[in-house]
């Protein structure tokens, strides 16, 4: 078991001065009625021009090296710059998976051109990007995927269909991958390739798809016979499996993975404080040994991340704790309207509620399935 | 220190190995040769006094340090109050109270208590492992000053025996028994945190124990043709066992890195919240996937998951610390709870 230590890692005055600015910033902002907080807002709540004052702060692409107009911060400051965003329910769709993923994965495999050409506009909080994986016909099987690179006399062409891919229609670019090489009879890992793909390309064609709640996020991303240049390749062609999994590192082990929807509990517990003294002092404590264990965990995988070593499991660990109290939360909600009825609640408070229940399905699929998740644990004791 | 500590852990893993068997844990009496065998290379080699004060003898490491050993020696199931033992020497310690040597072992409730001319009597409750010695810990208020009250001579009317659980435990009935020593405890000193953590600890060693034991017997044990680890049912069910524990560990890491004080007190009730739910969970669990063979007396594994039933209910289980800890943070009016949080 000693493989799945999480090491206690102290905040730093340093990091809490950080995060008191920008919570101070944040304040301002809502004040100034620039942003209404929203659960979920990682996902669904996209304001480029909030996320381009970000960028201007210094707050994306914090750990990014200086010479690709990065900050050369740490992982743990990044950590705490999430987490202020995150509580508040701030609008960080836009530029969320590019400033999480895409852009670690850029300076990691990226040819040079990727990297001056596109980092410092991720950092600025001008370059969005999607995710890349699944497709009609693979989720969970991610080898499966069908999308094809196939080499042409001056680079590559891509044909397929991508799916989900969360914000693609506010996107400028999308990592994709796609099989390069058949499959070899041993290992289907084997030739997967990542592309760089500039999704303003001709044919290539984003259709949205409304998820239950109605809103738009999830789109098809239709890539046909995309010409693409050679340089478009990410890091080594049929290198792609051990990439993607490295990037799911990065996806799994954030705190979105828990305070997606710290707006409604924090909402709920100014509305009903009095109530709770009374007889809801239990739920409370729960859900403060839950939330503090979680992100104690999260900020111990933020410095693996820091220090170059990849935590895979441990970020299935997280997820998969973050998804089960995420449920919890709401449930244990739920069943206070025992106390206080459903519809005494404060109206604002009804709808946050509401659409928390309805968006909580999804948060033990996107990045990967409970199942997914179990896998990768079980794999890791010896078990498959 | 680190490497003196260090050099303890592997010494301790040593000896448990040489004197530890499912066996040893069948015949947990004072007449057993083997028992007295393993109690005095404990005692040989100091760890009931690693976090007692150099001047009574001790190694002076601080207990929160040596959380690490409580877990092992509970991964290994070790009949005898050893961890006990180190926490009722270091409180002792701390108040000023030379240790005895031997076992001591700790009463963390009492009924009708009362203290008159160095004389104590009442109902001691749930006491472990009364049956190995005489040397025993009581904390108990008096005049709104905790004490910390030693007797060397237990002795009274045994009156319930709790062995249906895996460590003996006894309830006793004391008659103006002589106190040895008396003395009040420093505020930083709370029997109830302390006690919280050290069973959370020993919980964590042997929840340990039985991810593993669950691990290997899937592995071993073949039925449908394969073994039973190939089966996705209990690949899932075993990876929650280790996501629970890897929670609790955390926890566990958080005071053993940084000790408790008042700027993280609730670290405490954050750790035997997590430990318990663990154990519930990991209780079940083992014994879905080990089958009729776990539920025996000859496997080891109820040892170790009546221990755990055990210790999640001692010091509070978690509703207490769960309003505890929820009644604090709704108390302070003028925190959001984010605020509270960071």
């Amino acid at each position: 078991m000693s493989k799945f230590n999480f090491p206690f890692i102290k905040e730093t005055s340093e990091l809490s001065n950080l995060r008191k600015e920008v919570r101070e910033f944040i304040t301002t902002c809502i004040n100034n009625d620039e942003f209404t907080p929203s659960p979920d807002a990682w996902v669904f709540s996209a304001d480029p021009s909030f996320s381009k004052k970000l960028g201007s702060k210094g707050w994306l692409g914090m750990s990014f090296p200086k010479e690709y107009g990065g900050h050369q911060r740490t992982a743990l400051e990044r950590y705490v710059v999430t987490e202020e965003l995150l509580s508040s329910g701030a609008p960080v769709a836009a530029h969320w998976i590019a400033d999480r993923q895409s852009g670690s994965q850029i300076l990691r495999y990226g040819n040079e051109k990727q990297k001056s050409s596109i980092i410092p506009r991720i950092t600025a909080g001008e370059c969005f990007f999607a995710i890349g994986m699944s497709e009609p016909d693979s989720g969970s099987d991610l080898a499966s995927v069908k999308t094809k690179g196939t080499r042409t006399k001056d680079g590559w062409k891509l044909e397929g269909r991508k799916i989900w891919s969360t914000g693609a229609h506010l996107a400028h670019y999308m990592i994709v991958l796609a099989r390069t090489s058949p499959a070899s009879e041993k290992n289907r890992h084997e030739g997967l390739s990542q592309f760089l793909v500039d999704l303003s390309l001709p044919n290539v064609k984003i259709t949205g798809i409304p998820d239950m709640t109605g809103q738009r996020h999830f789109n098809e991303t239709l890539f046909d016979n995309v010409e693409l240049s050679d340089d478009s390749l990410l890091g080594e062609e049929g290198k792609g499996w051990k990439q993607v999994v490295g990037e799911l590192a990065l996806e799994r082990s954030g705190p979105e993975r828990f305070l997606s929807h710290f707006t409604l509990l924090d909402s709920f517990i100014n509305e009903f404080r009095n109530s709770l003294i009374h007889s809801g002092t239990k739920i409370v404590g729960k859900l403060i040994s839950e939330i503090q264990t979680l992100r104690r965990m999260s900020f111990s995988v933020a410095s693996m991340l820091q220090n170059g070593e990849s935590p895979e499991t441990q970020a299935a660990f997280v997820k998969e704790l973050g998804n089960k109290f995420e449920k919890m939360m709401i449930e244990t909600l739920r069943e206070f309207s025992n106390i206080v009825p459903l519809h005494e609640w404060p109206n604002q408070l009804q709808n946050l509620f509401e659409d928390a229940t309805l968006r909580i399905p999804s948060n033990s699929l996107r990045g990967g399935t409970t199942e997914i998740m179990k896998g990768i644990i079980a794999r890791q004791l010896g078990l498959r | 220190m680190i490497e003196e500590l260090e050099i303890i852990l592997e010494t301790t893993s040593k000896i448990l190995q040489k004197h530890v068997n499912h066996s040893l844990r069948q015949n947990i009496v004072s007449e057993n040769t083997d028992i007295l065998n393993l109690w005095n290379d404990i005692e040989t080699n100091g760890l009931p006094k690693i976090s007692v004060k150099e001047k009574f003898g001790g190694y002076e490491i601080p207990f929160f340090s040596i959380l690490p050993l409580i877990k092992i020696v509970n991964n290994h199931g070790t009949p005898l109050p050893l961890s006990e033992t180190i926490l009722s020497n270091y409180i002792l310690s701390e108040s000023d109270i030379n240790p005895p040597n031997g076992i001591v072992t700790f009463a963390s409730d009492t009924k009708n208590l009362q203290i008159k001319d160095n004389m104590i009597s009442g109902e001691i409750l749930s006491v472990p492992y009364l049956n190995l010695t005489k040397n025993l810990l009581i904390v108990h208020e008096l005049n709104n000053v905790k004490k910390a009250i030693l007797i060397d001579e237990i002795n009274g009317e045994i009156i319930h025996k709790k062995n249906f659980l895996a460590e003996p435990r006894y309830n006793i009935k004391v008659e103006n028994l002589n106190i040895a020593e008396i003395r009040p405890i420093k505020n930083s000193i709370d029997f109830n945190f302390l006690g919280a953590i050290l069973r959370s600890a020993q919980m964590i060693g042997a929840m340990e124990k039985v991810l593993d034991l669950s691990i290997n017997y899937c592995s071993e044990r073949k039925q449908f043709g394969r073994a039973l680890s190939k089966f996705q049912a209990i690949q899932h069910q075993i990876s929650e066992m280790a996501v629970e524990l890897s929670a609790s560990s955390a926890a566990l890491s958080t005071i053993t890195e940084i000790g408790l004080g008042e700027k993280n007190s609730n670290d405490a009730a954050i750790l035997k919240i997590r430990a318990g739910f663990a154990a519930g969970k990991i209780i079940a669990i083992s014994h879905q996937v080990h089958g009729a063979i776990g539920f025996t007396k000859e496997y080891e594994l109820s040892y170790y998951t009546k221990n755990l039933n055990s210790w999640r209910n001692d010091f509070g289980n978690e509703s207490f610390w769960e309003e505890l800890l929820g009644k604090k943070f709704l108390e302070k009016n003028n925190k959001n709870l984010w605020e509270y949080l960071t």
